[in-house]
Parts: structure tokens; sequence; C-alpha cells
């Protein structure tokens, strides 16, 4: 490695007064807005799993809601839920690797409008992506197998989307986008040095990939890994789509029928499997934290660089080629399904006397839709701003100190991740309803910005704290002998040097409360509607067109955004 | 003599006091509504069109303001349940199915409603009490392809979707589910038999829990039934190649009720809308949005297409106290 840590004690003993009285004022303020944040309706959660009835009904405490999911239907379900996660992890991590590679260090034509068109469908509401693909790829009449059967002759079906493969398809959508802006900076903020060094050593191109860019990678990429794989264990709307049909139930399916599929809601039951799916994904997290503990993973240091970028000669035709088929497979087929669909009449039927703009003319002058995107843009930018704020925090916190209290702080930013959403926003809901009545949380935009900073934080932290990992310590000590404070040290150092990460996770984040539905719901009141809530009505009241023109909405604003994003990445690299 | 005549005078005089009386009273309740000057109702019909013109009519004939928080049913029936635990009396009147209707109702949710004079107009086989009002209704038909059906196979009859030729060919709602899946089922097993269902079961239907999706995938020709169909899809799909049937034995249904939730801060204006909703003019934009009226003198006045749907047998609905039960037969029958 090419620096060595200072002694952290050290470090942060130069901070001076600050460190010496503001610390344990600090850290207990920090565990305070975490504990409100994450812990508080877990604890409610939590009581729900153990209490025979939900708060506020008189009931008496036992295991009966883990003791009734102790049953082979449920191992069944537990097995199926994390073999359909693990396979499309590897799948989309491979992919995403491979395509972050391509786009930020290979000279691939066209990788700067490649990188904004790849993670487009990360941005797509599920429902629609999941409609697109049920029009292109149903056994029975699907786009895909019509045009096989026309090309080749036969009567067979090429792709059932209502499959285990459907499943896996439409989760690594989303999979492979998400853990691509994960890991494409990380790429680029990179010294070549560190590669120039394998190879002029020996080493071959694939060995110095494997051996020194991709063990680099790994604080990333593993995070990527489990924010994601957990995330498939959470996932619902492939496998209600594709999967239930042709009974392949998920854990999420089975809470969801707990809840909402019966006649008396079970949330004993539903808060149990969510606390046993916890336990779950908390073994992945001791297993990420020791297969890293004792690594360093700098790579960005004090002297200047410019990221290397590998010549491939003619193969970079082939990896164009590659960028491609993903950008048409995932974003131009079904995009192209929404965009179409959203000129026509009905979704999918495209004859030329259903033709009409008045889809968007419907949401133009729907007036709960204004309402409910000045709310979400609201929310969305002080939302992922105060998240992105807090996760820097909580990251510096966790990875550049060694603070008594940073692993608490660590696991409580965690939390929210490792709650299926649909149960979390039940929490939410308790929690925020049984507080007194003089704090204005219920019933306001309060409640719904504090959820999705919660939702969020999980996100904010691990990008933050992977790119802190990367960043050394002789830069943050050298502005410390430059005489800068510690604000300034953060401000001006850490979250200068981080900032495309930030930049990513804010841009996820904002895009995650975009979509939010599940604490949505049970959170909203009258006038204080968002975005998501307005589909779902819009979806259930037969107006999937009207979604789609939304959709189309939110995809312009991530072009832009990411455009702006990309324009300021360019000119810091250039800078460097 | 004298005396019977006197009580008959003024037995006389009641009757034609009656009526003047009641309209007075009910001003009074017009005027304390509109000195509320507001209305919140928690309703498991999201973004319903028929709500929102009806609401907006209330709105401009008494000039008090709707607000309506819309979730499924289940949401709805937990944010009430939390928001009454904590003490937080929020909304005024609620509108749900009338399975979580019962369920809630038995759980102490709501409080007795008070006269309201259009309830007099309620219909048979729909009937309020002082607490429920029927609402509207959702009745289920069959749903076919008419490019994948021919007008002689099309199925007159509940039992013919039992006939060799539709199997692996319907989708179906889910039948292990709250929903209209789950109402066709008991509807099934009460007028035919479980032997109905479990022969129902060797079709293998296909099923799927997002209607909305479903139907249009039976219109795109993916499949050539689809049941049970909700009537009030019909406008919606105006234009694509299906046709829905109501089968000769009549169609299932489900009611929505309204309720007064307990403790509600705005009691009249929660009793003015019940009471103006069961009037025809908002009864009848229900019944051309496809819904069953709960009123008389509606069905006839309904558009031409849906007045000869809506116009058939009511089959049957759930029952709530059997519901689980009904869910568990239907995971054993269809595995």
């Amino acid at each position: 490695m090419v620096t060595v840590a200072a002694p952290l004690g050290e470090r942060t003993a130069s901070f001076g007064g600050l460190w010496r009285w503001g610390r344990p004022a600090g850290i207990a303020a920090l565990i305070l807005i975490l504990c409100f944040l994450s812990l508080y309706p877990m604890v409610m959660l939590l009581y729900g799993s153990l209490h025979s009835t939900p708060p506020g009904i008189a009931g008496e405490f036992n295991l009966n809601g883990y003791i009734n999911i102790a049953t082979t239907e449920n191992l069944v379900v537990l097995a199926n839920t994390v073999g359909i996660s693990l396979v499309k992890t590897v799948l989309a991590l491979a992919l995403a690797v491979l395509l972050a590679w391509i786009v930020a260090r290979t000279d691939t034509p066209g990788r700067g409008v490649l990188e904004v068109l790849i993670t487009l469908p990360f941005f797509i509401p599920p429902i629609l992506t999941a409609t697109a693909w049920a029009m292109l790829g149903n056994a029975q009449v699907g786009t895909i197998n019509l045009a096989w059967r026309w090309l080749s002759g036969s009567d067979t079906t090429l792709v059932d989307v209502y499959s285990y493969g459907g499943v896996i398809w439409h989760m690594m959508q989303y999979s492979t986008p998400f853990i691509f802006l994960f890991v494409v900076d990380a790429f680029r903020a990179m010294d070549p040095s560190l590669e120039e060094s394998s190879r002029m050593s020996g080493a071959t191109r694939w060995q110095t990939f494997w051996r020194v860019t991709f063990a680099l990678m790994l604080p990333v990429t593993t995070s990527a890994f489990i924010l994601s794989f957990i995330r498939g264990i959470e996932s619902f709307e492939s496998a209600v789509f594709f999967g239930v049909p042709v009974g392949i139930e998920v854990i999420t399916t089975t809470i969801y029928n707990s809840i909402t599929q019966r006649a008396q809601p079970d949330y004993q039951s539903a808060t149990a499997l969510s606390f046993a799916a916890l336990a779950l994904m908390f073994l992945l997290l001791v297993m990420q934290s020791r297969l890293l503990r004792g690594r360093s993973f700098t790579t960005v240091t004090g002297k200047g660089y410019s990221p290397n970028i590998t010549r491939l000669g003619r193969l970079r035709w082939v990896t164009f080629g590659l960028c491609i088929v993903f950008f048409a497979l995932t974003v131009a087929l079904p995009i192209g399904q929404l965009l179409l669909s959203s000129f026509f009449k009905f979704f999918g039927f495209y004859e030329a006397d259903m033709l009409t703009l008045e889809h968007y003319r419907s949401v133009w002058e729907n007036s709960g839709f204004w309402r409910a995107f000045g709310n979400t843009m609201l929310l969305g930018v002080v939302g992922a701003s105060a998240t992105m704020a807090l996760g820097g925090i909580v990251a510096y916190v966790t990875t550049r100190t060694r603070w008594r209290g940073r692993r608490l702080i660590d696991l409580l930013a965690w939390l929210p991740w490792m709650m299926p959403g649909m149960v979390l926003g039940i929490g939410f809901l308790w929690g925020f309803a049984i507080l007194p009545h003089g704090i204005p949380i219920y019933g306001t935009l309060w409640a719904l910005l504090l959820a999705y900073i919660a939702l969020g934080t999980p996100v904010a932290v691990r990008v933050t704290s992977s790119a802190y990992q990367q960043i050394a310590n002789d830069i943050e000590e050298c502005s410390r002998v430059h005489g800068a404070g510690w604000w300034q040290t953060l401000g001006r150092i850490l979250i200068a040097l981080a900032w495309p990460a930030f930049a990513v996770g804010w841009v996820l984040i904002f895009f995650g409360i975009m979509r939010e539905l599940s604490a949505s719901i049970l959170l909203y009141a009258p006038g204080t509607e968002v975005l998501s809530v307005v589909m779902l009505k819009m979806w259930v009241s037969g107006k999937p067109e009207e979604v789609s023109v939304i959709g189309l909405v939110m995809l312009v604003l991530v072009l832009l955004f990411r455009w702006v994003q990309l324009k300021f990445i360019k000119k810091r690299i250039s800078t460097l | 003599m004298l005396r019977r005549r006197a009580l008959g005078l003024l037995a006389a005089s009641t009757t034609l006091a009656g009526p003047a009386r009641a309209q007075d009273d009910w001003a009074k309740v017009a005027d304390a509504a509109k000195k509320e000057g507001k209305l919140v109702i928690y309703t498991a019909s999201i973004g319903s069109p028929s709500l929102k013109t009806v609401t907006k009519a209330f709105e401009q004939k008494y000039g008090i303001a709707v607000e309506l928080f819309e979730a499924r049913a289940s949401e709805v029936r937990e944010r009430v349940r939390v928001e009454q635990a904590a003490g937080r009396f929020l909304g005024d009147i609620h509108h749900n199915g009338s399975t979580t209707t019962w369920l809630m109702n038995r759980d102490g949710n709501f409080q007795p409603h008070g006269p309201i004079p259009n309830i007099k107009n309620i219909v048979p086989p729909y009937e309020a009490d002082d607490i429920r009002v029927p609402a509207e209704v959702i009745s289920y038909a069959l749903m076919i392809n008419r490019n994948l059906v021919k007008p002689a196979d099309e199925p007159k009859s509940w039992k013919d979707i039992l006939d060799p030729r539709w199997t692996g060919k319907i989708l179906s709602d889910d039948y292990r589910a709250l929903g209209g899946g789950a109402v066709f089922f008991v509807v099934m097993h009460d007028t035919f038999g479980k032997e109905f269902l479990e022969k129902l079961a060797t079709q293998k239907p296909v099923f799927s829990r997002d209607i909305q999706n479903s139907e249009r995938r039976v219109a795109r020709g993916e499949f050539p039934l689809y049941l049970p169909f909700s009537l009030q899809d019909t406008n919606t799909l105006k234009g694509l190649p299906i046709k829905p049937i109501v089968p000769v034995e009549g169609r299932p249904y489900v009611r929505f009720d309204l309720a007064m939730l307990k403790n509600a801060p705005r009691p009249n204006a929660a009793r003015l809308f019940m009471n103006f909703y069961l009037e025809p003019e908002q009864q009848i934009i229900y019944a051309n949005a496809g819904y069953n009226p709960v009123v008389k003198g509606v069905i006839e006045k309904t558009i031409e297409e849906l007045r000869q749907l809506l116009a058939t047998k009511a089959l049957g609905t759930t029952v709530p106290e059997r519901q689980d039960a009904m869910l568990e037969m239907a995971k054993q029958i269809f595995k």
C-alpha cells in the first residue's frame, strides 16, 4: 500500500478543545438522533413480535410469533429468498464491476453517455418495468417470443418472465445500476501508480486487475454486495409480479400475506419473520467486517494523479458492444415500451386510432399530482441533503476515528436497511402516533422526512465510508499542520475529495425518496401526499399509462441530475 | 268517543308534523355541519374518480371542504386503530369493504351515526344498521377476450368454466388472499359446494394479484378468460377486445360501507355526507361507473350497456365470520 495510516489517537487529539469537550456531546447527540430514527421504530416492531396484539390493544407477551414462523413452508420460503437474492447479486455485481471498469478505466467510445444510460433502469418505478417485461417476455404473446417464433418458424417459447429467471432478471435491472453507481467512482478515484507498480513487477493485465484493482475495491464492492443482497431479500415487486403467479413465494410476499391478505392481520408473525431475516442479515455484516478488518484500502493520496486509462485497441468496440447490449436489454426495451405506451390509449395496444396525448394532458391537469410533486421535491431535496450530512458524519466517526461508541453508531445507522420497508413503515406509524400530541410529527411532512432520513442513512453511510476509506490520512494531517480546524478539514479535505461519492449518494437517496411507498402510504395525511402515493392511486384506478408518464418525468429528472453531476466530476478530475 | 277522536287528531297532526319536524331537525344538522367546516374521510377506495366527483359535489352544495386519506383496506384499518389507541381522533368517516368494516365495528372503532333520512331508500339485499351505511357495491362477472372466444363458446353459467376447453386458460385473482378472488371463492362454495371448487382446481387457473394488469393480459390475448371481473372496470377498458359476462346464476358482490369513526371531530358533517351519498344523484354516478347502487330508482336510469349487467341477480357475498376459514380452505384446494 502506498500510505501508512497515522495513529488515530494522535490525529484526533490534535483537534484541540473541540475534540476534548465536543466529542462526548457530539457522540451522545449522534446516538440520540440515530436511536430516534432507527431504534425507536424497531423497538415498536420488536414489541409487536413479542406481543399477541399490536400496540394499543390489550394482550399478552409471548413467543407465538417466532414459534409460528418455524415451519417447513417458511424454511422453503427462506431458502427461495436467499437463493434468488444471492444469484441476482452475484450476477449483478459481476456485470456492474465489468461495466464500471469499462466506463471509468478504458477508452471505450461514448463512455460518458453510456455511464448515464446504464444507470437509468434504477430510477424507474419497478412496477413499470415489470409491466413492460410482462408484455415483452410472457410465454404466450410476449413480443420477444412472437419475434422468435416468426424468425425461427418454431412454436417454442424462448423466454418466460413468470419464472425464477424472470424474478432474478427483473431484480438485476435494479441491482446492476445500483452497484455500478457505487463502484464507478471508486474505480475513477484510484491512483494508477499502484497498478503501474504491479505491471512493472511482472504481473499480467488480468493479474493486476484481480490482485490490485479489484482488491483495492473490496470495501466498496463488499458494501455494494451486502446492500444489494439485503435489498434483494427485502425485494417485493419482482416476486409478487413474476413469482407468485407460478408459486414462487419469498419472505416479503409471506409478510405481505400476513399483514394484508387475511381478515385479521397477523402483525406478530410478520414482525417476527422480519426479525428472523434481520438476524440473517446481521451475520452478513459481521462477515464483511471480518473480511475487511486490518486491511488498508487507501487509493487517494496527497500526490497528484489522473486515473489510468487502459487502451483497449480494437477490443474497445467489443466493450462498447457489451454496454450497448446491456443498454438495449435493460433500458431501450422496457423504457421504449413505456415511452411508446404513453402515447397510446392503452398500454401495449399500438393502433393508429388509439394514438393520444390524453395521458400527458391528464397528468398535467391533475392538481393532486402537482401538489404531490411539490411535496416530493421538497422532501427529496431536504431529505437527501440531511441524510447525506448525517451519513457523512456517521461514516467519518466509524471509519476515521477510534471513538468509543462508534460501533454502536454504525449498527444504529444500519438497522433500517435490514427491515423490509413494508414492516418498517408500520414501525414508524406506531412510533410517531404514540408520541405526545405536542410534538408535531404525526400527520405532518416531518413524519415523512424523518422516515426518509432513517431509510436513506444506511446508503449514505456506505457510500461515504467507502470513499473515506480510500483517502489517505496524510492529506488530513497536512490540513491540520497548516492550521485548519476540524470542520474546515472535514469540509475542505474529506468532503471535497469524497464529494463524487456524496453526489452519487445524494442522487440515490433523492430518487429513493421519490419511489418510497411502504412508509409513505402509512404516514402521509391529506395535503402531504407524495408522488409514490399518487402513482399508486393511478395504478389501482386502472391508469398505468399515466403512471408511465410520471415514470418518464422522473427519468428526465434523472438525466438532468446525472448530467450535472458528471459534468462536475469531469471538471474535478481534470483539476486533480 | 271524544277521547278517541282527540287521540286520532293528535296522531294525524303528529304524522303531518313528523316530516316537517324531521326536515327542521335535518336543517339543523346541515347548519351544524357547515359550522364544522370540514370533513375527513378515510377510504380504501383508492383513486376512485366517482368518490372524487361525489365529494366535489358535496363541497359545492354545502361549502364544506372534504379531505381524503386513501390507502389499502388493511392500511386504513391499522391507521384508524393506532390513531384511536393514541388518542388521536382525526377522521370523521370510514369508507371500506364490508369485511373490514365488520371487523373494525367488532373492535369498537365506530360510533352510531344517528338518524339519516335517506337510509329508508336502501334496497335489499343491502341494509343499514345503526353503525354501517351501505355506500356502493362491487359486482363480479367473467371477462373474456373477444378475439379468442367465439360467441358460441362464451360461458353462460359459472359451471361452464369447468369445461376442459378452459384447462390452463383461466387467469384469476388469487382465491387465497383477501380481494375479489376470495369473494368469488366463498360465493361459489356457498352456491355450488366444495366439489365445484375442487373441479375448478383441476382446471389449473393461473393466479395473479394485480387486477389491473391481469385484465390487460387477457385483453392482449395471454389468456381467453379472467375471473372474477369487477364490473366497475368495464368503462376503463372500453375500446379493448374484452367482454364482461354475468352468468345466469347471478353476480357475486361485495359491499362498501360508510361508518362514523369513534369520537369523530365533525359528526354533523359526517351525517350530512352519509345522507348526501345515498341521494340518487350521487348513486347514479357510481352506477354509471359500473358499481351497483344501493338505493331504489337508480338502476333504471343507468347507461344502457351497464344496466343489463348491473340489473342481474345478486348471487351472494362474503361472510366476515368465515373469512379466514375460507381462505384456509382455498389454500388447501389450490396448492
